[in-house]
């Protein structure tokens, strides 16, 4: 799903790093506060401005699957390391920008838009 | 954003949530110590003139999302949060780096007070706000 960032950041979004995603609540905490687990249980979820992939590694254990997007390659890099480290199987990451995504119609349960719009 | 929320209304299915979270600017954070129990307030930091800005943006297109029928708002929330740090020091150093805040807090302590507790925990509480849409059928 990895599609060409250079093209797309250049034209389209706003490009914010995601160094500071440390300094947000744990994803478990914003979970919680949006309703709990029951929110992403076995479903489909988008997270998009994904940053390093601290929400989406985090609602993995959930959900069926987890795509993360973001513009940010250096975030993608990061978000892909950790999934690696955290043995997640059904969590992917792509670079890319939310105005044109890479994902057929319907393809999703849930998206989350984490400190994103 | 709007564009980008109509790819998000394309790729979710007929009855999908949208989860928008976000810092709310809305209400001023706080800039306090951490107390052996408790916090006491050390001064109030605003938003930056530049991300108020965009905020507005976000909610307008939002607004515009669901005016057009692509969702329907299904329920909103607010919660606290603070980020730490290990001294006063700390903090005055996040606030000239981050673009968020304001650069200087509007303290309500006087200075011997800052200087007193300088190397103490302090944290910047804030606001984090939260919109549950579902994806219209149409």
């Amino acid at each position: 799903m990895s599609i060409d960032a250079a093209g797309l950041v250049g034209d389209v979004g706003r490009h914010v790093p995601a160094y500071s995603s440390a300094l947000r609540p744990r994803p478990s905490d914003e979970l919680a506060e949006w309703g709990g687990p029951a929110l992403v249980l076995g479903k489909r979820v988008l997270d998009l401005g994904c940053g390093d992939g601290r929400f989406a590694l985090g609602v993995a254990a959930f959900a069926a699957n987890v795509e993360g997007l973001d513009p940010d390659e250096k975030g993608i890099a990061a978000a892909k390391k950790a999934a690696r480290k955290a043995g997640a199987r059904n969590v992917r990451f792509g670079v890319g920008a939310a105005q044109r995504l890479p994902h057929p119609d319907g393809a999703f349960d849930v998206v989350i838009l984490s400190w994103t719009l | 954003m709007v564009h980008a929320l109509r790819e998000v209304h394309r790729v979710l299915a007929p009855g999908g949530i949208l989860i928008d979270a976000r810092p709310d600017s809305r209400v001023a954070a706080y800039a306090e110590r951490r107390k052996r129990r408790g916090f006491q307030r050390f001064g109030v930091v605003n938003t930056s003139r530049r991300e108020l800005t965009n905020d507005r943006a976000s909610d307008c297109a939002i607004a515009r999302a669901v005016h057009e029928g692509m969702f329907k708002r299904r329920r909103r929330g607010r919660f606290w949060h603070g980020v730490p740090f290990g001294s006063l020091a700390e903090l005055r150093k996040y606030l000239w780096e981050h673009l968020r805040f304001v650069r200087r807090a509007r303290w309500v302590v006087d200075e011997a007070t800052r200087t007193r507790y300088a190397n103490e925990p302090f944290v910047i509480r804030r606001a984090v706000r939260y919109e549950i849409l579902e994806r219209a059928t149409r």
